[in-house]
């Protein structure tokens, strides 16, 4: 059967007005079932006719999964806002501002205009051979293109690859991670609530997916608590060009310092692996030192221990040790004359 | 940084067309507001009732034969109308040029579709049905098997002994001597190095064999003998896509006989042509409709033979056939720009001078007609620099990738990108001044280029490079910048580029067509393809300046060749400005003359005593006059020449009919461009720039540039402007990370959208950007204009690179695009880490 | 609904890519099918196992109290080779039947184990153990052949007991070794796609086709270990069957369980034999 792509075929589209009712469709459903939210990701899946669901449920007349709410214990923030409302909600800016540092790097203004929180947090994998429908181990096959002798791997994985070398492209996530936010998950019978790092997965664990949500259920809103609110933030993201472009890393941190030495801190990157890596190792080494260069130095050497470069992406080391070195010791601003 | 607010420094401040009223002024252009309001009709929108769609199947395969095939499944399901197979394509027919040589087909060049795919996305056939959605189900169902056949992506491998070749009978192409009146077609051959010529070149060294192409001029060894730096680099370009916004999309019906075609071209009235040797049916049964087209960069010349597809099934089904090329698709088929490995040994003075330069490219030209990139980058070098001494060699090859075509600057950004990395570690050593280094080698008046030919070598019709280097360097406040420290502050390290560039820039020998109506207005035939450089009306204006008519009583008649067009260049090499304003200004002469004639004839008198002015004829001193309008009206009562009843012969045979069409309508001036010219013409522009480098990422940010250039009589400033910065901009994408990725194990291409392939975004150039212009006229063209599409290009790419070496040194890159990878490793490293060789990545 | 999966691999053709996952589910459920088939013939129509008349008694004196009939080499073998079956079988399997988890080291680790085992226990077999005593002989077959027909209660003359092994013991042997090679040299090769201790990785050694016809033998073999691995758990447990899996957990049965089962004249021990490593005779007709 020949191949062909930018044609979206046809599916049954579902448009639910309540969380609900989309959740029992999910349930219905199960995995015939695909979750449209933004359509970033999906649409391009859908269009390549690579992914191929018999229906699509559109969550764009949800409005009660759309909003940022703030609740005595944090803020909460519906799966379907956007980024662009999560980049300039003041209540964010104010006291999240690694989010909303995080949410206004995101690929394009039109993009974050319709591109939505849960799906950023959810979208899959841009491994060039995945999206492009080979058969690899993500897409249920058995080999990895990226990780051959001659595989294209610039933008792939340092850390975590078992088999799979592709990366999570998520600007947002590393952000929720360092804020110790809780991601909402409903399912016809029951609510679950688990912490942003573990809602990713890695290869190791299911290398056909990078997050938990499994078919029939839906992924509500994201809870901030308040417990990193003003902390000390560092955003940090690196892509080849400055608008429309995937990470080729990125980095978050949330620090409390007090007498001059790091408190609290917690510490993500993204882009590294299949999953948002939370650098816990490099958060216990930081408790207790100052907050400067070499303190940085020190954690950016840490953050990189036990990475294995392919052909093309050793470079993600060093741009990793440094992006860390920043996210703890800070970057000086170039003043020039 | 300095800061663009001051008055003088403020974009577009400069005054053109001093003393004259449409020349060197802005306005607004009649597309205007049909482009900017969403209302302008592209191809795609072209809606006609019945109309079926098309879709293609594309080659998995990087080369291949087709071993089985069963479309009877598609065939069967409701909706599906036809199936085109490259068996129903009329054969490759010969092309006779307008002095009757005879250009024979090539039978192995591309066709719009193929049972032996060449490259990775080649289509092979095309299915059309009521629907896209239907087509596209219908393709899913044909089982189609291909016989994988060797391929090749690399030049360097195909090269190597036993190396695979891109096509079955070979890896170059070789052209025969034209014999009396007829160009042969050229045939394949093969080119293999032996593996002594591979040992010889060092590690990250291009290795240098035998080229089927080179010339050479001055004493290159004695030129090497007294230079007091020699430098021996290499340096790869990269291979990039044409992207136009616009895909190559093309909706075809037929009528009476005639085909009707809406599709995007970079020429209206040359496409027409085009399609009639493709579909071998006679010009008169064209009909083009190309309204708008969405950029072409050298890949819409006459737009694309993809198009017969739809034409050929319209005929088919006797229905109309919309053909929607997606993103993907045009990246396979939309053309590319050919990648040069290049390898340079450069020897200078003391002074900077280059004394000589010995030259040496591959071009990776893709499976078919050669491309002429190898050899324009050695004659825009020599042009450019004006080496003492130098020699050129150059071999294009054939691999299983994307076909290419010429794109903006093709061969001239290659050959600036190749060298001017050269050239300022050359002042680098030097102790020189990058301006200074260059102003010393900048050509100058009538400078030569390229070798020899029956003993002189060709030169320029002028050049005033120097003078724009200079005020370029005044305005970018070079000195300054150079001057300031430090250079680098915590991990920003900042740099200043310059480059020089150029193109060509005219050719000459083209029709010009206009009537002045009897209600008084002046109808303008443009065969200009609108492809969003305005050249398309602007051109216009210089013939409205010497009619003397205000340009609210002009009408430019545009975009359908049913609308009696002349014979017009296409709109490449950038020689529509330069072509057509000279046969604006002769065809408005002939009006002129017209004018005065019929004006003698009524009024009586000599028709040298009369001006025109004004919108109006008259004799100098008594006053006595007639309207353009009361002139029209006489001249269809004088019939003859006058009205078009007859027409000069020295007129393209298309620009006779479209008189002979006309006729009667009113005055009808038409004229060939017959104005001598001594040399040839070029471009030139002086670029800047300024980088800010992260040393710690590799994430590099150009914050300033300028361009100043050497274009002769500005036309128009703000398309000029938005010429010269655009097409900087495009340069700017090969350096920033323009590129194509290959999976070289199954030679397919891996960055077929844009979030992979990386043109550059508005986000990654300056925001307050500037560019110049001499306005010193051309003095080998009446109205003193030179073309600017494609001279800014090299110099958008090369002043980045050059500041960043400035902020990095020299040991960072050797190959382009240079992205926050390249840098950060080498800048560890204090070495270049990325292989030169090693493409698609 | 297909056996196999097929993927269209990047130049157009179609591949298999591996077995159908619910391949898993026919392996299981045809394994416990057996299992309950054998309990309920078992229960309620089998006969008493006769066997022909009692072969010359050896001299009581020569039949050791605990007959020895695994070394413990060969117990060693036998039950490394179980575990690392199990944890080959329990990390290929759960995670497709949705329990996630980092299996894919567990499982090349477990299978170098059990393929190191297995060349021990082929060089082993071959120059310290008896190796013909694992094949079926022509008695064997005789022996079946005339057990078929009393089955179907034709007239038949009564098997005679066994040699060292059971005929569905030996014929267990030979599917087990059939299936464990295949997934053996299936599982080497497709070492050469991840990161072990042993290859340089080159996952492009083989052409799609083969690589997609490894995975399916890989699986298939898989799968048909469940079953298999299903059953002989079963009649390791068996009542009846126990002296024969106490016997690979301490070496020996009794004699009285010999006497039953076996034929001293085909499975020959002595007392001497029986201090030493057991080195059953040749069985000859």
């Amino acid at each position: 059967m020949a191949v062909i792509r930018d044609v979206m075929p046809s599916f049954d589209l579902l448009q639910p007005n309540s969380a609900d009712e989309a959740r029992n469709i999910l349930a219905q459903r199960g995995s015939d079932a695909w979750v449209l939210a933004g359509g970033l990701d999906s649409f391009d899946w859908l269009k390549d006719r690579i992914k191929r669901p018999k229906v699509v449920v559109d969550l764009s007349g949800v409005d009660e999964l759309r909003g940022i709410r703030v609740k005595s214990d944090g803020v909460e923030i519906g799966a379907m806002t956007t980024l662009t409302e999560v980049a300039q909600n003041p209540v964010i800016r104010e006291n999240y501002g690694v989010l909303a540092d995080a949410a206004s790097m995101v690929a394009s203004p039109q993009i974050r205009n319709q591109g939505t929180i849960g799906g950023n947090l959810s979208q899959d994998t841009r491994c060039w051979y995945y999206r492009a429908g080979w058969p690899c181990y993500r897409a249920g096959g058995n080999i990895c293109y990226a990780d051959t002798p001659e595989g294209r791997n610039r933008e792939h994985a340092i850390l975590g690859a078992d088999r799979c070398v592709a990366v999570n492209p998520s600007d947002t996530a590393p952000a929720f991670i360092v804020l110790d936010a809780k991601f909402v998950i409903r399912s016809r019978k029951d609510e679950r609530v688990i912490d942003a790092e573990d809602y990713f997965i890695g290869p190791d664990v299911d290398i056909t997916r990078l997050h938990v949500l499994q078919p029939g259920e839906l992924f509500t809103a994201v809870r901030i608590p308040f417990t990193w609110a003003s902390s000390r933030f560092y955003f940090e993201k690196i892509r080849d060009r400055n608008v429309w472009d995937f990470p080729l890393l990125n980095v978050a941190s949330a620090m409390f310092v007090s007498n001059g030495r790091i408190d609290r801190v917690r510490i993500a990157v993204n882009a590294a692996a299949a999953r948002p890596l939370r650098l816990k190792s490099v958060e216990r080494a930081v408790r207790g030192m100052p907050p400067d260069a070499a303190t940085g130095e020190m954690a950016g050497k840490r953050a990189v221990q036990g990475a294995v470069p392919l052909q093309f992406n050793a470079y993600k080391i060093p741009l990793m040790r440094n992006l860390v070195k920043r996210a703890i010791g800070g970057v000086e601003e170039a003043k020039w004359a | 940084m300095p800061e663009s607010k001051d008055a003088n420094l403020a974009p577009n401040a400069q005054v053109f067309g001093v003393g004259r009223k449409l020349i060197g002024k802005d306005y607004p252009t009649p597309d205007l507001y049909a482009k900017v309001t969403g209302r302008a009709k592209y191809a795609e929108d072209f809606h006609a009732p019945g109309m079926l769609f098309c879709k293609l199947l594309l080659s998995p395969v990087p080369h291949g034969r087709v071993k089985h095939l069963d479309a009877s499944e598609a065939r069967a399901m409701p909706g599906v109308k036809a199936i085109l197979m490259p068996d129903d394509l009329p054969p490759p027919a010969d092309a006779v040029t307008d002095n009757g040589t005879v250009i024979k087909a090539n039978p192995k060049g591309e066709r719009a579709l193929t049972m032996e795919p060449v490259y990775q996305g080649e289509p092979v056939l095309a299915v059309a049905a009521v629907d896209e959605l239907t087509a596209a189900n219908a393709i899913e169902k044909i089982q189609i098997e291909f016989e994988p056949l060797p391929f090749v992506l690399d030049p360097l491998e195909t090269l190597r002994p036993g190396g695979p070749n891109a096509r079955l009978d070979g890896n170059i192409w070789i052209k025969p001597a034209p014999a009396g009146n007829q160009t042969p077609a050229p045939h394949l051959g093969q080119l293999k190095w032996s593996e002594a010529d591979f040992a010889a070149a060092r590690d990250g060294q291009l290795p240098m064999g035998k080229t089927p192409d080179q010339w050479t001029y001055g004493d290159l060894d004695a030129g090497f003998n007294r230079a007091a730096v020699v430098l021996d680099e290499t340096f790869v370009t990269p291979d990039t896509s044409h992207q136009t916004l616009e895909t190559r999309s093309a909706m075809a019906y037929w009528q009476n006989g005639k085909v009707y075609m809406h599709t995007g071209t970079q020429s209206t009235a040359q496409t027409v042509p085009a399609i009639a040797r493709w579909l071998k049916v006679d010009p008169s049964k064209v009909v083009l409709i190309s309204e708008y087209t969405g950029g072409g960069f050298g890949s819409k010349v006459t737009a694309g033979i993809s198009l017969i597809i739809p034409a050929l099934l319209a005929k088919k089904t006797g229905t109309p056939v919309m053909m929607r090329i997606s993103r993907e698709e045009e990246t396979f088929i939309g053309r590319a720009r050919p990648s040069l490995m290049g390898r340079m040994k450069v020897g200078f003075s003391n002074e900077g001078r280059i004394v000589a330069l010995d030259m040496f490219v591959l071009s990776n030209n893709g499976p078919y007609d050669a491309q002429g990139d190898a050899g324009a980058a050695g004659r825009i070098v020599s042009l450019l620099y004006q080496p003492e001494a130098m020699r050129w060699r150059g071999a294009t090859i054939l691999t299983n990738t994307p076909p290419r075509s010429a794109q903006s600057s093709p061969g001239g950004l290659q050959g600036i990108m190749i060298i001017e990395p050269i050239i300022a570690k050359a002042a680098r050593r030097l102790a020189l001044d990058q301006v200074a280094i260059r102003r010393i080698n900048c050509p100058e008046g009538k400078a030569p280029f390229g070798p020899s030919v029956d003993g002189t070598r060709p030169h320029a019709t002028s050049a005033f490079l120097k003078q724009a280097l200079d005020r370029g360097a005044e305005q970018f406040q070079w000195k300054e910048r150079v001057a300031r420290t430090p250079k680098r502050i915590g991990s920003k390290a900042r740099g200043v580029g310059v480059s020089l560039s150029c193109f060509v820039g005219g050719t000459i020998g083209f029709d010009g067509l206009l009537v002045i109506r009897p209600n008084g207005r002046v109808s303008f035939q443009s065969g200009i393809g609108n492809l969003g450089t305005e050249s398309v009306i602007d051109v216009h204006r210089a013939g409205a300046e010497v009619l003397g008519v205000s340009w609210d009583k002009c009408d430019v008649v545009w975009g359908n060749s049913e609308h009696n067009l002349p014979f017009t260049c296409v709109s490449g090499g950038s020689q529509t400005t330069h072509a057509m304003t000279r046969a604006a200004h002769a065809t408005a002469m002939d009006a002129r003359k017209k004018l005065q004639e019929i004006a003698a004839k009524t009024l009586g008198g000599a028709p040298e005593e009369y001006e025109v002015a004004n919108e109006r004829v008259y004799r100098k001193g008594d006053g006595r006059d007639l309207t353009f309008a009361e002139a029209a009206q006489r001249a269809i009562q004088l019939g003859g020449i006058y009205d078009g009843h007859e027409s000069a012969p020295d007129l393209h045979r298309l620009t006779k009919a479209s008189v002979a069409a006309l006729a009667g309508q009113g005055l009808v001036a038409a004229a060939k461009d017959t104005y001598p010219r001594d040399g040839f013409t070029f471009s030139y522009v002086a670029s800047f720039a300024e980088v800010e480098v992260d040393v710690e990422t590799g994430k590099y940010n150009v914050v300033d540039f300028l361009a100043y250039a050497d274009v002769g009589s500005v036309i128009h400033p703000r398309s000029i402007g938005g010429q010269i910065l655009g097409r900087s901009v495009l340069g700017m994408g090969h350096a920033l990370g323009q590129k194509w990725v290959y999976d070289p194990h199954y030679g397919a291409m891996l960055s077929t959208r844009f979030y992979q392939n990386k043109p550059p975004t508005i986000l990654d150039v300056p925001v307050n950007m500037r560019w110049g212009a001499l306005d010193i006229p051309d003095p080998e063209t009446p109205v003193g204009a030179r073309g600017i599409g494609e001279p800014p290009v090299g110099g958008g790419c090369a002043s980045i690179l050059n500041a960043l070496s400035d902020a990095l040194g020299d040991e960072i890159f050797r190959r382009a695009p240079v992205n926050a990878d390249t840098v950060l490793t080498s800048f560890e490293a204090g070495r270049p880490m990325q292989h030169p060789l090693m493409a698609y990545i | 609904m297909g056996l196999i999966q097929w993927a269209t691999d990047p130049w157009g053709l179609s591949v298999p890519i591996h077995i159908a996952w619910f391949l898993i589910w026919v392996a299981l459920i045809a394994g416990i099918a057996f299992l309950i088939g054998h309990v309920v013939y078992v229960r309620y129509f089998a006969k008493p196992r006769q066997f022909t008349a009692d072969p010359p008694t050896p001299s009581e004196t020569e039949i050791p109290e605990r007959v020895a009939r695994h070394s413990i080499a060969a117990r060693t073998f036998h039950w490394i080779m179980a575990a690392s079956m199990l944890v080959l079988l329990f990390t290929a399997f759960l995670p497709k039947a949705g329990v996630q988890f980092d299996w894919v080291t567990y499982h090349w680790i477990a299978g170098t184990v059990l393929t190191a085992s297995i060349l021990f226990h082929v060089f082993h077999a071959s120059f310290w153990l008896d190796f013909g005593s694992i094949w079926p002989d022509r008695i064997d077959m005789k022996d079946a052949w005339h057990r078929t027909r009393a089955f179907f209660g034709r007239p038949a003359p009564l098997p005679r007991r066994f040699a060292k092994y059971p005929l569905e013991n030996k014929l267990y042997h030979g599917a087990i070794m059939i299936v464990g090679t295949a997934v053996i040299a299936t599982g080497i090769c497709m070492m050469f796609r991840i990161r072990t201790i042993f290859f340089t990785r080159d996952p492009y050694l083989l052409s799609d086709m083969t690589w997609g016809t490894i995975y399916v033998l890989h699986g298939l073999a898989g799968v048909g270990l469940i079953a298999l691995i299903i059953v002989h758990i079963y009649f390791g447990v068996r009542p009846e069957k126990q002296p024969i899996t106490k016997s690979m957990i301490f070496g020996w049965m009794s004699r009285e369980f010999y006497l039953d089962e076996h034929d001293p004249a085909r499975w020959i021990v002595s007392r001497q034999q029986a201090s030493r490593t057991p080195v059953a005779s040749r069985s000859e007709d």
